[in-house]
């Protein structure tokens, strides 16, 4: 094993022994140690309490934003902007990477693209298959036929299987259609500069405004080519058909980037995402051999651009399907499995720290800030549930007699309970906006769907004991042991 | 815009860093049962007690005061010492204690029965009662009219009696009662008598009277009387044998066991078909020891199905004993 691939396996097994050494330090400590165990949890619990506190008031300040911003004129803000910032030089350039998807999972998404205020003649659309599908060149054929003449370019690409350095991930066949594209767009005569790339995943509808948006942003930012815009990601598309369980997980997910948005140091791009066309063609496309491309496409642009990269938020949101299968159990599985591979993002630490260690530009104070938000927000992922559920009573179970005589054994499920009653005001505040970002109700579903909606968060501890922390930890040991995860697409609907 | 957001969000932060900082050593120092000393300017250890009644709901005094909770409660942050502790509720014996507080314990006392100063007792028979039983499903109650001599039955929580068997004139008190695990049947034995009292209803309709079928039992005083899970076989421990005979007139007993101590007691393990008993027996040293032994009736059990065969002719098999 050469320096380099030693040095990353190291770096690979840091997150999951570090998350495992937690977990495992907590429940040897509560076995020789309870009283010791015990405080630890009463300050993490107290840590959790006062951070989701912190969490949800950032989350009320995202919704305030979005919602500020939902009836915006954006492409009036465009047309107001200086000639030197003229819009209308800007073209964009939307892939849809797919495989195995189906043409009635795509048309609504290209649908929403004929449906944008920004002019079709000023977008270009990829279809990005993979060649391995045999009903790619059907499918793609089926859909150029009805968008073709909607958009200044239609293209359909087929990623080759196999190409040598390429694993089977979205990254490899995003970056095949990108390049092609950009042949496309050289043939045209278009300056790269003024292309913005957005990577939608097959399901993406982006509301009607997304593109001037996203315009408006770009022409305004300072250095717009060094950063990517992420609009809030929403899972509205099926959202009332979806079951309950797979509902709350992916508002959940839609809280969590809403969350982000408002910390902007720690900002990362995630699912479908926009950036400079220019910029992705110097930092040489998505890598082909990572599935967590979404985020670590941010990473090698923050190191191309030594530190001075950065998230944009776009308070405008992109709808995706909310993953969910036939039967309760299944559906498990299906969300379990895709929020492993979104922990699959802590093969960016590895990436990253590699990358810090090459470079001599960035600070190292900036260096160690980044890597350790990284490092601490996969971490966290992975234990912060089973502390809660599982090593917060693991004192008493199993700390005797001694333990429960002790005044700490008496008072920590009092403290622990207390504690969590306060988060019964976040939950609600979690409740309410949860209610606000519903699409409009569907006329086939029933009134009475209002009330199984609300109800339906009483499920949440199941959910924080099922999916709080086992998806990142197992994505974690994965890692450790030289594991490495395929790419598999989560197929949204079955 | 962002940077307004962003001053709001750094205040929010410290905010919240404060929060923690503040509020993390009331929080333990009250976990761990420490109290902070505004005199001294120290914390001192302290212990607290624990308090939980049945019924709930009662007052606590402390050390003869009222204090503020009712039961269940805590009352925290003791010095070590002994305190007077008085639970009381009305209509309701107190309960008092001289409860020792430690540093850093809990003493606790949340078992409290309040017994009632005047017991709801409620009468649950109308006629005078020879004796009752209670089936081994706790929900039904038979009881022997001593001026009809009949056998009621009523569920546990209504007086609804009815009558479900005679019980014939002329037949001495029975010490005690075995019904069956189907529910069907009574035993009824003292010393020397065995009586089956059928209690389905439909056995009465046909000839108007219950058959009360008196058992043989081959040898000896009754000791105990058990029923078999199939409630068709019984077993009976005589101060002679053990022996098993079918619930039947006329039916033969089989001597299981030959008793060697007259003063054997036994318990019958219904669920597994076991029987436990005493008896001696005679060791290599000369001497005469007392053990438990057990004997398996489980119908799948060889030794019983054989025995039961031995039946029809009238022999009986004495099982090996396992010391």
């Amino acid at each position: 094993m050469d320096r380099d691939r030693r040095l990353r396996r190291i770096l690979e097994v840091i997150p999951g022994s570090i998350s495992w050494g937690i977990i495992l330090s907590l429940v040897i400590l509560a076995v020789l140690k309870p009283v010791a165990c015990a405080v630890i949890i009463i300050i993490f619990d107290f840590y959790w309490i006062i951070r989701t506190a912190y969490l949800t008031t950032l989350l009320v300040m995202a919704y305030h934003k979005l919602f500020g911003q939902r009836d915006r004129d954006w492409l009036a803000q465009c047309r107001a902007l200086p000639p030197e910032r003229n819009w209308q030089r800007l073209y964009h350039l939307v892939i849809f990477p797919a495989y195995q998807e189906k043409p009635q999972t795509l048309r609504p998404s290209l649908e929403a693209l004929k449906q944008s205020t920004y002019p079709k003649e000023k977008m270009i659309v990829v279809l990005a298959f993979e060649e391995r599908d045999p009903q790619a060149r059907a499918n793609a054929g089926i859909l150029e036929a009805e968008f073709k003449r909607d958009f200044f370019g239609f293209l359909t690409t087929f990623h080759p299987d196999g190409l040598a350095g390429e694993g089977r991930t979205k990254g490899a066949n995003a970056t095949w259609a990108a390049k092609k594209a950009k042949e496309f767009i050289g043939s045209k005569g278009i300056r790269y500069e003024e292309v913005i790339i957005s990577c939608f995943d097959a399901d993406t509808c982006a509301e009607n405004n997304y593109f001037a948006c996203l315009s408006y942003h770009f022409l305004t930012s300072p250095k717009p080519h060094q950063a990517s815009y992420q609009p809030i990601p929403v899972y509205n598309n099926n959202i009332w058909q979806a079951p309950s369980f797979a509902r709350i997980v992916e508002i959940s997910a839609s809280f969590c980037q809403m969350i982000e948005s408002m910390r902007l140091e720690k900002f990362v791009t995630f699912s479908s995402h926009s950036m400079s066309f220019k910029t992705l063609v110097d930092i040489g496309y998505w890598p082909v051999n990572m599935v967590s491309d979404d985020s670590v496409i941010y990473w090698k642009a923050y190191l191309f651009y030594k530190g001075e990269y950065r998230v944009v938020p776009l308070y405008v949101t992109v709808s995706m399907d909310v993953a969910y299968s036939s039967s309760f159990f299944k559906t498990i599985i299906k969300q379990y499995r895709q929020k492993r591979r979104w922990a699959w993002g802590v093969e960016n630490f590895p990436f990253l720290v590699t990358g810090f260690l090459c470079d001599r530009e960035i600070a190292v104070v900036k260096k160690i800030r980044r890597g350790f938000h990284l490092l601490e927000s996969h971490v966290t992922w992975a234990v912060w549930a089973i502390i809660v559920v599982f090593i917060g009573p693991l004192p008493i179970l199993v700390g005797g007699a001694f333990f429960n005589q002790m005044t700490i054994g008496y008072n920590l499920p009092k403290i622990t309970g207390l504690l969590f009653h306060f988060t019964l005001f976040t939950s609600l505040t979690w409740i309410i906006l949860s209610r606000t970002i519903l699409p409009s109700r569907p006329r086939e579903i029933g009134w009475t769907k209002n009330i199984l909606m609300i109800a339906e968060w009483a499920i949440v501890p199941f959910i924080i004991l099922v999916l709080g922390s086992t998806p990142a930890l197992d994505a974690q040991t994965r890692l450790m042991l030289g594991k490495y995860m395929p790419f598999n697409p989560t197929a949204k609907k079955e | 815009m962002h940077y307004k957001e962003q001053k709001i969000r750094f205040v929010l932060y410290w905010l919240s860093v404060l929060v923690f900082l503040m509020g993390l050593p009331s929080i333990l120092s009250y976990a761990l049962g420490y109290k902070f000393n505004t005199r001294t300017l120290r914390f001192t250890k302290t212990g607290l007690i624990a308090l939980k009644s049945q019924p709930a709901g009662a007052n606590i005094y402390f050390e003869k005061k009222l204090f503020k909770d009712k039961t269940p409660a805590t009352i925290n942050e003791l010095l070590p010492g002994a305190y007077h502790i008085k639970v009381a509720l009305e209509d309701y014996y107190p309960w008092v204690m001289q409860v020792a507080v430690e540093a850093g314990k809990v003493a606790r006392f949340e078992k409290i029965i309040l017994f009632p100063i005047r017991p709801n007792i409620e009468k649950l028979s109308n006629e005078s009662s020879l004796s009752f039983w209670i089936d081994d499903k706790r929900d039904s109650i038979y009881y022997v009219s001593q001026e009809n001599n009949s056998i009621y039955k009523s569920e546990l929580d209504t007086q609804d009696y009815r009558k479900v068997s005679d019980f014939p004139h002329g037949v001495s008190a029975p010490i005690k009662w075995r019904l069956s695990p189907d529910g069907e049947k009574l035993l009824c034995f003292d010393l020397h008598q065995l009586l089956l009292v059928p209690l389905r209803p439909q056995s009465t309709a046909a000839s108007g009277e219950t058959k009360v079928l008196p058992l043989d039992v081959m040898q000896g005083t009754i000791v105990d009387v058990f029923w078999h899970s199939d409630s068709y076989h019984i077993i009976v421990v005589t101060d002679k044998n053990i022996e098993a005979l079918e619930a039947m007139r006329s039916s033969k007993p089989v001597t299981l066991v030959s008793l060697n101590k007259n003063s054997t007691c036994a318990f019958y393990d219904v669920r597994a078909d076991i029987l436990y008993f005493l008896d001696s027996q005679l060791a290599g040293d000369g001497k005469i020891y007392d053990n438990i032994y057990r004997l398996d009736l489980n119908s799948r059990f060889d030794p019983f199905r054989e025995l039961m065969k031995l039946r029809t002719n009238g022999q009986g098999q004495k099982v090996k004993k396992n010391p």
